[in-house]
Parts: structure tokens; sequence; C-alpha cells
């Protein structure tokens, strides 16, 4: 009588089998070793910090240190001097440029010939404020005076109504006193709904990031769908299963090769693109579930395709839906519900909120749930539906 | 407890309206080659899978070496092979890395596979892709896939198909070696030939359901005729007679075709498995 095998033993054996047959496969092997060079190539390609100054021109404020104040008021602002409110209004109309050289502006007519003076950089003025010769002793005498704001047609209008605040934030810096507002207006309040990032945005690499990691699941997913249609597709696996092998086998060793393969090449990219920190376990775990996810979704694709060609159209149609997320990292703001319900919601907010935001195990638990709550889903749902396949051949 | 190594009693099993397998009852000893024989859509594959596990009777049992099927799957796999009609090999493994790889699930580590290689006829192409092989080739890795395990009982599918007359015998020569041994083998073929020269009993299905399961000899005297056919030369022609064997006179009459001078050939008028099959069933193994 011979001993029986044990699960592990059967389990391994497939696994290898698997990792091999994946490693042979020309196709596969390259596109692999493609995807991994060029998301990591890409990632250090873009840039790394996020410009989010404004630059505004200003004229009629002559008073020594009155810019330097103005820009000390409000983080990110660099305030350009003009000498008339002419000069503002054509550069900010685009009729002309305005150059800086030596902490003074030269304004070039566009449709003239002279060109930019020697040394100067040019502005890039799309708001402009313009006071009145009279504005400061106005100011400080308490009297009603009227500034005027320029803005480019294409400046959105919050950026239009932050500036008539701002005219406020400079009478109060130049004249250091509060400005007389009119008690009959509403105060100006601003509510942040959802998660606020003001000067804490996001860059392009963090921004991107998600849709890196999407990228070697991708491949995860075509390549794991792709083994087991060519496993039902050759009914290699009815052989399989006249050994001692079960169905139940079969399935975790699909499911170690699936979450193996993807977590080794997420670990690399995350190692080569130098965002495991600061919580690897944390971004581990997380790139764990979601190669456990990928690999459900896989074992739908590969027993629904037919085909080389009908597995890749189901992988894509599969795959779209779960990068919607990945692409929704990509815009500042709330992500909206319907994305939210995704699968793979949690585990971009998850990557995000961890590699960009620095969150820790408490922060990430949500996202954590919701995750393994959908690996267990779809896991589940691609074991069935690939027993089903296997039992029917 | 029978000492069998296949005991089917009694399997049914359908696909939806459709009775693949119905009532159908066997047995197979230890050392014996039973030739399973029917044509498409008989019910063979369906019993085959039922016997091997792939698929749960509906209705009946299956006992493998004295072992439940339903109960003891795991301990029946180790110990049976099946070689399938179809070439279900991994294209991208060279010969011996799917030998391997079978032997792995049933806890080989070092499986012999230049031996079983060698047994085949594949000694030198062995870490060759299977993608490389020939139809015969494959077929012949089948076989060598099938016995990795030494196994107790054997489930063969078509094992000569596609194979040249010199390679089908090499073939037949190991599942006699392999009965020998002690195996019990059924054997599904379209080739009468080989079954009638393999098995030791056959099995008629038809339908579902199972005609007759008897030694080839046993069917071809109850179906065949009893006659002998004599071919004499007669001038510059060729006279055929045939004897009937029970005639009074057919001693005498054959003792006088020996002792002619023009004697060409005697040959006895045997049924052959396609025509007992065929009586038997009105339809024939064709399709």
């Amino acid at each position: 009588m011979s001993r029986p095998v044990s699960r592990a033993t059967v389990v391994t054996a497939i696994v290898r089998k698997d990792l091999a047959e994946y490693a042979s496969d020309r196709l596969w092997a390259f596109l692999t070793v493609m995807v991994l060079v060029v998301v990591i190539g890409m990632f250090w390609i873009l840039p790394d910090n996020v410009n989010e100054t404004i630059t505004v021109g200003v004229s009629g404020l002559d008073q020594p240190g009155a810019l330097a104040d103005l820009e000390a008021s409000e983080e990110g602002l660099v305030a350009v001097p003009f000498a008339s409110a002419d000069d503002l209004r054509a550069v900010v109309a685009g009729d002309a440029d305005a150059w800086t050289v030596d902490g003074e502006t030269v304004v070039v007519d566009r449709g003239s010939d002279a060109s930019a003076p020697a040394g100067a950089e040019q502005a890039d003025v799309s708001i402009g404020l313009a006071f009145p010769p009279d504005f400061i002793q106005s100011a400080a005498a308490g009297q009603t005076t009227q500034a005027t704001v320029y803005v480019d047609a294409a400046v959105p209008d919050e950026i239009k109504g932050a500036m008539s605040s701002l005219v406020r934030e400079i009478a109060f810096a130049v004249v250091g006193e509060d400005f007389p507002v009119d008690t009959t207006s509403p105060t100006e309040v601003f509510v942040v709904l959802g998660e606020d990032r003001v000067g804490n945005q996001a860059s392009a690499r963090d921004a991107f990031r998600p849709i890196f990691v999407f990228l070697i699941l991708m491949m995860e997913l075509f390549v794991m769908a792709s083994l087991i249609a060519k496993e039902i597709q050759e009914r290699t696996v009815t052989a399989v299963l006249v050994t001692p092998a079960t169905v139940g086998d079969v399935l975790a060793a699909k499911g170690i090769t699936g979450a193996l393969s993807g977590l080794v090449q997420a670990v690399i990219v995350l190692v080569a693109i130098d965002s495991l920190s600061p919580h690897p376990v944390l971004i581990l775990t997380l790139m764990l579930l979601g190669s456990v996810l990928i690999s459900g979704t896989a074992m739908i694709v590969g027993s629904t395709g037919k085909d080389f060609m009908s597995t890749l159209f189901y992988g894509m149609a599969y795959m779209i839906p779960l990068l919607i997320p990945a692409f929704a990292a990509l815009f500042p703001g709330t992500a909206s519900a319907w994305v939210q319900v995704l699968p793979s919601y949690p585990l971009v907010r998850g990557l995000v909120d961890v590699t960009t935001y620095g969150a820790g195990w408490s922060e990430t638990l949500p996202e954590l749930a919701a995750l393994f709550a959908w690996c267990v889903g779809l896991f589940g749902l691609g074991w069935i539906v690939l027993r089903r396949k296997v039992q029917t051949l | 407890m029978t000492d069998n190594a296949i005991d089917a009693v009694d399997l049914a099993y359908s696909y939806g309206d459709v009775r693949a397998v119905d009532g159908v009852s066997f047995s197979v000893a230890p050392g014996e080659i039973l030739g399973f024989l029917g044509p498409n859509g008989a019910g063979k594959s369906t019993t085959i899978k039922m016997l091997t596990g792939q698929l749960t009777p509906q209705a009946g049992t299956v006992r493998i070496l004295g072992m439940d099927q339903r109960r003891q799957r795991e301990q029946i796999q180790a110990r049976i092979g099946v070689c399938f009609e179809e070439k279900n090999l991994y294209e991208s493994m060279s010969g011996k890395e799917n030998l391997r790889f079978y032997a792995s699930l049933f806890g080989i580590r070092n499986p012999d596979t230049d031996t079983l290689l060698r047994r085949v006829g594949l000694a030198d192409r062995g870490k060759d892709r299977v993608a490389k092989y020939s139809k015969g080739m494959r077929q012949r890795l089948m076989m060598a896939r099938t016995l990795v395990n030494s196994p107790d009982v054997l489930f063969l599918d078509e094992p000569t198909d596609g194979l040249d007359p010199v390679s089908a015998q090499s073939i037949r020569n190991l599942i006699r070696q392999e009965a020998e041994r002690g195996a019990a083998v059924l054997l599904t073929t379209h080739d009468m030939h080989e079954a009638d020269e393999l098995s030791d009993r056959v099995a008629f299905i038809n339908e579902g359901r199972l005609y007759t399961v008897d030694t080839p000899e046993n069917l071809k005297l109850e179906y065949g005729q009893r006659s002998v056919k004599v071919r004499v030369r007669a001038g510059d022609g060729v006279e055929e007679r045939t004897v009937a064997l029970d005639d009074a006179a057919a001693g005498d009459t054959l003792k006088a075709a020996v002792a002619s001078a023009g004697l060409m050939t005697i040959h006895t008028e045997e049924a052959t498995l396609e025509h007992i099959f065929i009586e038997m069933t009105g339809r024939g193994l064709g399709g």
C-alpha cells in the first residue's frame, strides 16, 4: 500500500510547474521584464515635486517692503511689480509679456519687434492686482477704496474669488490693522469637503505610483489567465486530476502562483522606485492582497477565455474597471462614490495613503478590511467558476 | 470484498436528459486486460471518468483495488494510471520534465525517467520540448506518463491511436508486460484486431448499456460460423469451397482437400469482433 501524498507536496509541485511554464513562455517573460523596466524608468523620469506657486502682478503698491509682506502673507505667492495698471492689464490679457531682471519688470508688447532684455526671466502672470495711488492712505484712514483684480479667462472661479480675499489680506499686511469689512456681507468661510490636501499635493511620481503598480498586477492577470486558459484548453488539468491532486489543490496552486508572481514583481518595482517606506510590512500586505484579488480575477478570465485572443479580450474587460481607481488617484479630490465601490479602490487608496502621505496601520485599517473582503469575494468567485469549468471538462 | 482490481456495479450517469451510462456492471481482475469496445458516444468515456474519479456516479458503485471511489479517491488515484485519447501534455516542457512533474504529484522524488522513456522508445528525445514531438511521439510519452507511478490499474483510451505499426506493436508489448506484472488493464480501442490480440475479455457498450462481457474466443464461437473455406487450383482457375464443420462428411472433405495437389489455402470462417458487435447491437463501431 503506497503512502498518501501530502497536500503541500501536490500544491508545491503544481506551483513549481506553473512558475517553470511562466518562465519558459518567451512572450510573457519578455512582456513581464519589459513592463518592469518601463514602469521603473517612467517613475524616475516623472517630476517628484509640485509647483504650487501663484505669480501675481501688482501695480500701485509703492511702499517699501510691501511686496515682500504680500509674498509672506500667502504661501506660494510670488509678487511681480508693475509700473502701471495698463501694463499689468496688457500682460494678463496676453497682449504683452513681462520679463523680470534685477527686481525690475520690463513689459514687451507681443506685436513689437523689441526682444526680451538680456538675462531676464519671463514672469507667468495670469492674475493682476491694480491698486489705486491712494490705496495705502485710504486704507490707513479706514476709508473705502477700490482695487482692480485682472484675471485671465482661464483662471478658475475659485482662484478669482480667492483674489478678492487676498486684496483684503494685502490691506491688512500693508496697513498693519484690520481692513474695514462690511458687516452686512457674509463672512467668507472655506469649508473643505473630503480630504484637504492644500499644501500637501501629490507629485507626478506619487500620483502615478498606483498606475505603475497596477500595470504590474495587470501583467499578473494576463499571465495567470493565460496559464489557466491554456491548462483548460489543452486539457492538461484533467491529466493532473487523475493523480492524487484534487481540484482544490489545482486552484490553491493557481492562487499561490498568481499571488507569488504578482507580489514578487510588485516588490521589485516598489524597491526600485524607493516606495517601500515608511511602512514596508503594511505596503507588502496591501500588495499581497492586491495580488490575491487579481489572481481571483485571473481565474474567472482564464475559465472564460477560449483562446489567446479571447483571454486577452476578457482580461481587458475585467482590468479596465479595476484600473479606474488608479487613474482617479491622478486627480485631486475625493473619488466619486461609484469609483469607491470598485474592488481595486481600497488597494489604490491604501497605497496612496501609505506611500504618499505616510499613513500607518490604524489609518489604513478600513482600506485593508475592504480589500480583504473583496479578495475573499473575488477569489471565492474565481474558485467557483474555475472549479465548475474543470469539473465539466 | 472481492479480489477484483476494478468492480463497477450498476453505474449510471446522465447529462441532462441524455442517459450516457445506464446500469453498467463489470469487473477486471489483476493481470487481466479488458477490451472496452463501443462506438463514439456509446458511454465509454463517461464510464472511464466515473472509474477514474473524474465524475461521481449518479447511481451505482465503483471499487478500485477494493476501495470505494467516493470515499477513498486519493488512495485510489495514487495507484492508477490513465492514458487519455487527447494528447494532454505540457507542450512547453520537455518529455522528462513532463514525467518528473507527474511523478511529483504522486510524491515520487526521483523518478526513473530514463527507463520510462526507453520503454516507449523516446530515450534520445527526453530533453526535447513536447511541442517538437510528432503525434506518435506524444502518444508514446502519454504511455510513459501513465506508467510513472507503476500503477496497479491502467485505464488506456486508444493508446496506439496515431502510431505507426512498429510503434503500435511496441506499445502493445508494453501493455502485455504491464498485465504480466499484475496490473489490471481497461483498454478502449477502435482497432478490433488490437482488442482481439490484447484482450483477455471484451465488453461491448452501446447507447450507455453493456451488451456483453466475455472472452473473444467465446464470442467468436457463439456468433461465428463453424465452417472452413478451402481454395484449390482447378485448371487455370481457383475453386473455393465452404465446408460446414457440423456436416458429417466434413472430415473426409477436408482430408481430401489437404491431400489434393492443387490446395492453395484453408481458412476458418471465424467471426470478427466488429461483426459480432454489429450483430449484437445493430450498430457499427465506427460511429
